[in-house]
């Protein structure tokens, strides 16, 4: 019995000391995906996976919890151990604007720890041929005229604030009372409204728009970036004077818990040097329209405590904040 | 460039060894992914997807093409055998597949279902082929109005699942309707009925639902009579089906087909409506109307039919327009963007060869079902022998990692194991789950439509009527409704005459 005791405190002894010596990561990490497989953010995920695993030398093991506009799966990680071994890839939807927009939204951002940004993706704004709008000033002239609708993936997605912030840029100002907001169940769906004339207009990340902009089914009106988009033949923000809109860009970064330890954080950001490097990497998400910046986790929760902010006081302006 | 010229394009793309034995391997992926209950051909094509990304984009793609048709063949192989729907688009194959198993004639009902797939496969893919410019036009003529109308006559399919009672069937279409409703409000983002719970924001996972409702109360019969079963022998499927069988059936087939291909070629139904609907007008045009739900081999083949049929013209709205139909081709359009390829009305122009590839693969692709489904069924029909003492509790542990696999939630798995009490109850009261999952499938639908209708309109319900198409939905509800009632009113009559 003695021994056996003994021999128990001598096993557990072992095991803290050889748990103190393991470095992290020491086993499979878990890398939440909280929106559906071939979305934007999975496609970008399971692409950054490959280079991002070589980096981490162990195994990631990629889940998609999916549900309520990304709640469900930033849930999970939020309640997860802070031990970097749960992370989750943020999206602009699930971090941005949904803690912008809804009270009753179980996390804020101060839940979640960023140990990077690695993507942005330009925001562009387009309407069906038909609709004979060619230019912003054409689209904020019909606007004067009323029966303007825009369609979004659903409330609280990107697609839902860039188009309000876009309109409350060009001098409309009540977008929610001048115009309708139509939701649809998806980006996919979003498109397609406009594409059957249910809305007028939508404004989503370009790589989503691209396809049908280049089989001219839809018409872009113009780009929210600094720098044009390939394959966009529309001003940028920059060009009709609305720097205000630069902001308004997708992104996607991985997040922990909020008391994620500092030395997962700083492994997290010498990895996602070492990934987003890669030559094969790049050009997949490039040829997607993404661009590739890469900010280390400071500079990260700068950039997306900034972005919330500019949403969150354009949704306090117009007073959009979902309580109920 | 000519059509021949167009062919040989193709050719020069798919014809390849590599090509072919993607699309082998792909069906031979999808008819087992799908086999397995919870692991819906949804998460075969996106498990699949990542493996795509190395190869050349046409052998990527017609793999993914491949695990989806076999993904839905597939799904009805366990709700055959075991009540339990491999993927949603079967669940309307239970209903006399599963009674045809508890018959002695899993084999027959696996064969029909098979023959009926394989059909319906060639139908869909022909249409796509012909009629993809000309189907395309016509889904985007599909507004929120236009689809309201539509929800509502296939609404109309309840009364032809209820069974013996209608009233016990809108009892149950009402739970399925109210259950739906949980989750974000989609016009305001509010919560509804969610009890503050985040695992509730995204409403009750469809897959937890479907296994619960159908699935899980067979189990739970068992534990309440663990000997019930015995002396009903249950043996098996030696038997096949017979060509008798399916020349009976052949109407179905091509009538389950067409509605496949009509509501496949509309973005946002899905397979799982159009079985349903092919299975409700099979039954409405049937000789042996009294059979249907009892084990009639023309109701499995009329709902294999129907979900098929939308396998091949799902890629319509894809390759016509760009736009996803459903989850499956959200992921293959996907896997198009990853290429570098925007499927769209230029891709007819700028690459004819990889459509004119894909065509030719999605025919063999019939042909490989065809053969991988024989295989399959058997090796798969031998279930229906093992005996159900052993057999249940095997279900339950697929059923409880099956869902637990969807969403890696150990909610769904909570939330199953409630739909299967309330299965359970809905059994001993001989209310029909069918109902239930028809209005829980459409009610967001419906709702979701009607009120983008009204956001349109300024909530002018007038524009509930615009156009032919609405129209012909409107027509087709009042006839059905009025058909209803009539053989509602007659069949009291009936019975009273012979009371008296």
């Amino acid at each position: 019995m003695k021994f056996r005791t003994i021999g128990a405190v001598c096993a557990l002894g072992l095991g803290l000391a050889t748990a103190a010596v393991a470095e992290y990561p020491e086993r499979p990490i878990n890398m939440v995906i909280p929106y559906g497989a071939g979305g934007a953010t999975d496609i970008s995920a399971r692409t950054i996976a490959e280079p991002l695993g070589n980096a981490v030398g162990s195994p990631l093991v990629m889940a998609n919890v999916t549900g309520a506009g990304g709640a469900t799966g930033s849930v999970a990680v939020q309640n997860a151990r802070a031990d970097g071994y749960t992370m989750l890839f943020a999206r602009v939807g699930s971090h941005s604007v949904n803690p912008a927009m809804k009270a009753t939204l179980p996390y804020t951002l101060d839940d979640f720890r960023f140990v990077t940004v690695y993507e942005i993706n330009p925001v562009a704004c387009a309407v069906s041929p038909s609709s004979g709008i060619t230019s912003m000033d054409d689209l904020i002239a019909k606007v004067a005229e009323g029966g303007v609708t825009y369609s979004s993936s659903g409330v609280g997605s990107l697609l839902h604030i860039a188009a309000v912030m876009v309109l409350s840029e060009f001098g409309v100002e009540e977008p929610l009372t001048q115009t309708t907001h139509i939701p649809q169940k998806g980006g996919g769906a979003a498109a397609t409204a406009v594409l059957n004339g249910t809305a007028t207009f939508l404004c989503t990340n370009s790589s989503a728009l691209a396809g049908f902009v280049a089989n001219k089914q839809l018409v872009p009106l113009m780009v929210t970036t600094p720098d044009p988009v390939p394959g966009f033949d529309a001003p940028t923000a920059a060009d009709l004077g609305k720097p205000a809109l630069h902001q308004l860009v997708g992104w996607t970064g991985i997040a922990g818990p909020d008391d994620l330890p500092d030395d997962v954080a700083d492994k997290w950001g010498a990895w996602m040097a070492e990934a987003t490097a890669d030559a094969d990497f790049l050009e997949k998400m490039t040829s997607r329209g993404s661009v590739i910046e890469l900010m280390d986790p400071v500079k990260a929760n700068e950039f997306i405590e900034g972005q919330y902010n500019t949403f969150r006081k354009l949704v306090d302006d117009l007073g959009m904040r979902i309580e109920g | 460039m000519s059509f021949l010229d167009s062919i040989a394009a193709g050719l020069s793309v798919v014809g390849n060894i590599e090509a072919f034995l993607a699309l082998f391997v792909g069906v031979a992926i999808g008819v087992v992914g799908g086999a397995i209950p919870g692991m819906s051909a949804t998460m075969a094509v996106a498990l699949t997807l990542p493996f795509t990304f190395a190869m050349q984009p046409i052998t990527g793609i017609l793999l993914l093409l491949g695990v989806y048709k076999g993904g839905i063949f597939g799904g009805s192989i366990p709700a055959i055998l075991i009540k339990t729907p491999g993927t949603p688009a079967s669940s309307a194959t239970i209903l006399d597949g599963y009674p045809m198993a508890e018959k002695g004639e899993a084999g027959r009902a696996l064969g029909m279902a098979l023959w009926a797939s394989c059909t319906a496969d060639v139908i869909s893919n022909l249409a796509l082929i012909l009629f993809a410019g000309w189907l395309a036009s016509f889904a985007l003529s599909f507004g929120p109005p236009e689809f309201f109308t539509l929800i509502l006559f296939s609404l109309t399919i309840i009364a032809g699942v209820s069974g013996k009672s209608l009233l016990r069937g809108a009892l149950s279409a009402l739970l399925g309707l109210l259950l739906a409703t949980i989750g974000l409000d989609l016009v305001y983002g509010t919560n509804r009925f969610t009890f503050g719970d985040p695992n509730m924001m995204g409403g009750l996972n469809f897959i937890a639902v479907l296994i619960g409702l159908f699935a899980i109360p067979e189990i739970l019969a068992m534990v309440w009579h663990p000997t019930a079963h015995v002396g009903t022998a249950r043996s098996l499927g030696k038997n096949w089906v017979t060509f008798a069988d399916y020349r009976r059936s052949f109407k179905s087939i091509v009538r389950g087909s067409f509605i496949g291909v009509f509501l496949g070629s509309i973005p946002g139904i899905g397979a799982a409506p159009s079985a349903f609907l092919s299975y409700s007008e099979a039954r409405r045009t049937s000789k042996n109307k009294e059979n249907f739900g009892k084990g009639e081999v023309e109701g499995v083949a009329a709902s294999e039919a129907g979900n098929n049929g939308v396998a091949g013209a799902t890629l319509i709205p894809l390759l016509a327009l760009g736009v996803p139909g459903d989850v499956i081709t959200a992921i293959i359009i996907g896997a198009f963007m990853i290429h570098g390829l925007q499927p769209g009305p230029m891709m007819f122009i700028l690459n004819v060869d990889i459509i004119y590839g894909l065509f030719i693969g999605l025919i063999v692709s019939s042909v490989f079902l065809f053969v991988i489904g024989s295989v399959a069924i058997r090796g798969f029909k031998y279930v229906a022998d093992v005996p159900k003492r052993i057999l249940i509790p095997g279900v339950l542990v697929l059923c409880i990692y099956g869902v637990f696999a969807v969403n890696n939630n150990i909610f769904d798995v909570g939330v199953m194991f409630v739909m299967g009490w309330v299965g359970f109850m809905m059994v001993r009261y001989r209310i029909p789950a069918a109902p239930f999952l028809i209005a829980f499938i459409l009610g967001p639908l419906l709702e979701d439509n009607f009120r983008q209708s009204m956001l349109m309109s300024g909530s002018d319900p007038a524009i509930l009527f615009r156009g032919p198409i609405t129209w012909f939905f409107w027509g087709l509800t009042v006839l059905t409704v009025v058909a209803i009632v009539r053989a509602g009113v007659r069949a009291v009559r009936g019975v009273s005459l012979i009371e008296k």
